[in-house]
């Protein structure tokens, strides 16, 4: 968590990046006639994709920094294995990750005069304690394919503002058309982010029961998926000797 | 004449040698997920994002800006890239202790980059015409390339600025990253500048793009070259001032590494 | 016509400093002297090599020979052109080598990083492609020619490295190091292209601190320390500063400063220089008198297990250990 301090890339995730798509939502959406809903989105928009980003990414700039010292095979030499590793690379994320919200927030304050319109407190809890799992299995499972493919990660990057899409960070999916809808309903993340927004709102569904319990029922499955995934990079690491070469 | 078929020829090779030794996608994979997925996410997000907050006839405003922004991934990201990338294969002391022209040295950084973000933006909008329905019919489709041209040469412009300022230091792709999100906010890309606070506009028509943006918004909607040259001039003249700024950086910087400094870049 | 005037390289009070700054709050300001007033002259067709240890200033002297740093004291001339003014010039007409493995383009072939350094030195594209075809055949890449560099040994990479120091056919070649990391083999081959080159009448600057590597294939060489030549002259010349005196070598367990100070305050000692050695440390000492010195051991080192003590005649590596002073 030291290094998070020093690291020019770490500052950017948890600051910049978040600050940068608050303050464009919030400059759109600086006209008469703005809804509740739409205000919630420019508020919380910048924090959840500023979370989401450094819990992936720390993950994966993890994996790729071993890659570049030439140290991934190494790591596999060590009495730890590799998902108690990752393990702590994610919480870790997770952890910093939440502190984007303190600067998007102050911005939407300070800067906007903006701040959510309305919070259902217990819902909102549950809800965001939801995302933090969706987003902790997502990225527990994405990181040994970092593991494997090289290009895995240089892809995911590539899909980033996709992700924000599909899971709906800084709008609902329901604007997208129905197979893309499909696709996102696949994401754990899109389920939570929905009941975090809803809890901030009184206009609309507040499903909550459904979008927790697939929230949750996705990440498991996403876990379970995790499992193979390590056991396969464990395989390559130390049968095939093919870690090396990645 | 033959000289300077000969000259031509030389810069032809190493133009193409330089893209292929440097260019920093220069993989399958690095290409796709940097541009074509990054590009087409871009746009995807900034259109949803922007019918959600103002309404699906705001589509195409939200489109076009983000699809021209894209320069400024080949512009700031590719220029700062190569860069990087001959720091990192130790290669700049060899260039350095050579009789090469400096100034042809410093500016061949650029040129694939300007090509390869003409490529991106064309593609772009191509795809903005296919998925958001951008009517070009009305659109004066050789003005709008002329300002897609000049963008390209004025974002990579500021990017030979920070591709110097990479130089010396090490995380320059931190700068690449923070300069590439800023022209989101400060350039007119999702949201008219007027909306900016006063000092903030100041900075914006410091920037590439911002009159180059408006210039093509107009070109899409019809108008003629004279409505728009003033902001292509402008353009032009911003651009150009950070290309000079970056060469006076790049030969102030071989001169203090000569004197000893800036040991870990030469 | 002077000497002077005819040398290929001439260095007069050549001076050099760094200065790098400590510390995160209060910063302090650290001079490392780097070139302490050098002079050299080094005569056309001369093979030069130029020996110190890490740190003694060698690259930092090739560095300025080859306009890459800019002297802070004296002047340095290469074929006749001053390094800081007529720079150009000078580049026009030298090459230069540094080891290691960077400097090259590992995403082109090897013939490719040759053709874009060509046209970086503007050599027509015509000459550029009868030489470029000669000195990968002369250093044994035509094969691999079409391969990318990433895919090279560590000894083609090198002899990459020098083909493209030789592209623009210099007067004068530069060799910073150009053996290290090399295996033995390649680093016999690499010598043995070098020397072919002096011989063919090539002026070549050569840096290294490996005493076997000057003293095979040097016409001449100085030896560095601490930014001074400490000695010049032929490897023979050199040998001479310690010829009146012999060495005595011998294992021992158990050495301490106290011991090590014993040894150094023996009379006729000049230099005492302790290695490790598996489990002990090996022990040579310089000496006038290698009979007494040995008579003595046995009284300086009480208490430690000595063994394996003997006696020779210095080698010029004894001749470089003498000279450069180093002890561990």
């Amino acid at each position: 968590m030291r290094l998070r301090f020093v690291s020019p890339f770490a500052v950017l995730a948890w600051t910049f990046f978040p600050l940068v798509f608050a303050a464009l939502g919030l400059f759109v959406l600086n006209r008469p006639g703005v809804t509740s809903t739409q205000l919630a989105y420019g508020v919380l928009g910048g924090g959840l994709i500023g979370y989401w980003g450094v819990t992936y990414l720390d993950a994966g700039n993890g994996i790729q920094d071993e890659r570049w010292n030439g140290t991934l095979e190494q790591i596999f030499a060590v009495p730890t294995p590799l998902w108690a590793i990752i393990l702590g690379k994610v919480c870790g994320g997770l952890l910093w990750g939440m502190l984007s919200f303190l600067p998007t927030l102050a911005l939407a304050f300070f800067g906007f005069h903006a701040f959510l319109p309305h919070i259902d407190a217990l819902p909102f809890a549950v809800s965001f304690a939801a995302l933090t799992i969706s987003f902790f299995a997502v990225a527990f499972m994405l990181t040994p394919l970092f593991a494997l493919w090289r290009w895995a990660f240089s892809m995911l990057n590539g899909f980033e503002l996709g992700a924000y899409v599909l899971c709906g960070f800084m709008f609902p999916v329901t604007l997208l058309p129905q197979w893309a809808q499909a696709v996102a309903g696949l994401l754990p993340p899109t389920w939570a982010t929905r009941a975090v927004y809803a809890s901030t709102t009184t206009e609309g569904p507040h499903d909550y029961v459904v979008w927790w319990a697939a929230t949750i029922g996705l990440s498991v499955v996403y876990l379970v998926g995790a499992s193979f995934l390590y056991e396969l990079v464990q395989r390559k690491a130390r049968v095939s000797g093919e870690l090396a070469l990645a | 004449m033959r000289r300077v078929a000969l000259e031509a020829q030389v810069f032809a090779r190493s133009t193409w040698l330089q893209y292929v030794a440097l260019f920093q996608w220069a993989t399958v994979t690095g290409y796709i997920a940097y541009k074509v997925l990054l590009p087409i996410g871009q746009i995807l997000f900034f259109v949803e994002f922007g019918v959600f907050a103002t309404g699906r006839q705001n589509a195409l405003y939200f489109a076009l800006g983000n699809a021209l922004q894209l320069t400024a991934n080949a512009g700031i990201y590719g220029v700062i890239a190569t860069v990087a990338n001959e720091r990192q294969y130790g290669t700049l002391p060899i260039l350095l202790g050579s009789p090469a022209n400096r100034l042809i040295t410093f500016l061949s950084r650029s040129i694939v980059n300007v090509i390869d973000g003409l490529v991106t933006v064309i593609v772009a909008l191509a795809l903005v015409v296919v998925l958001f329905g951008l009517d070009l019919q009305r659109a004066n489709l050789p003005l709008l390339a002329i300002c897609v041209l000049v963008i390209s040469l004025t974002t990579a412009g500021m990017g030979l600025l920070f591709g110097s300022v990479g130089l010396v230091m090490r995380d320059s792709i931190v700068v690449a990253n923070v300069v590439y999100y800023l022209f989101l906010i400060l350039c007119g890309i999702n949201f008219p500048v007027s909306r900016l606070p006063g000092a903030l506009q100041l900075i914006s028509y410091g920037l590439p793009l911002t009159r180059g943006v408006e210039a093509a918004r107009q070109a899409a909607a019809g108008a003629s070259l004279i409505h728009v040259s003033g902001l292509l001039a402008g353009e032009l003249i911003v651009g150009a001032v950070y290309a000079s700024c970056g060469y006076v950086l790049f030969r102030l910087f071989e001169t203090y590494s000569r004197r000893g400094g800036l040991q870990e870049a030469y | 016509m002077s000497s002077q005037a005819a040398a290929a390289i001439q260095v007069t009070a050549l001076g050099k400093k760094f200065v790098t700054k400590r510390g995160t709050f209060r910063r302090t300001r650290v001079e490392n002297v780097a070139l302490a007033g050098v002079d050299l002259a080094i005569q056309p067709g001369e093979l030069f090599g130029l020996l110190g240890p890490n740190g003694a200033g060698k690259t930092t002297a090739t560095k300025i020979l080859t306009t890459l740093l800019l002297p802070d004291t004296g002047s340095a001339r290469v074929l006749g052109l001053d390094v800081v003014k007529e720079t150009d010039a000078v580049r026009r007409r030298i090459g230069f080598v540094f080891g290691g493995e960077r400097g090259l383009y590992w995403r082109l072939s090897g013939l490719d990083n040759l053709r874009y350094f060509a046209d970086l030195y503007r050599i027509p594209p015509d000459v550029s492609r009868r030489r470029i075809a000669n000195l990968l055949e002369r250093l044994d890449l035509s094969e691999r020619q079409h391969d990318k560099v990433e895919l090279y040994s560590r000894g083609m990479k090198q002899r990459l490295h020098l083909a493209r120091g030789l592209l623009n056919d210099p007067e004068v070649l530069f060799l910073d190091e150009p053996t290290i990391g090399l295996d033995p083999v390649g680093a016999r081959e690499l010598r043995v292209m070098v020397r072919e080159l002096a011989d063919a009448g090539k002026t070549i600057f050569l840096t290294t601190h490996y005493m076997f590597e000057a003293d095979a294939i040097c016409d001449r060489i100085a030896v560095i320390k601490k930014g001074a030549i400490v000695a010049e002259g032929t490897p023979s010349s050199i040998k001479r500063v310690v010829e009146h005196e012999g060495v005595v070598e011998f294992e021992v367990m158990g050495m301490t400063p106290e011991r090590l100070a014993g040894l150094r305050d023996l009379p006729g000692v000049s230099s005492v220089v302790v290695a490790d050695h598996e489990l002990a440390q090996l022990v040579t000492l310089h000496c006038a008198h290698p009979a007494d010195v040995m008579t003595q051991l046995g009284v300086i080192l009480v208490g430690a297990d000595l063994k394996k003590v003997s006696s020779r005649e210095p080698t010029l590596e004894d001749a470089y250990v003498h000279l450069i002073g180093e002890s561990t």
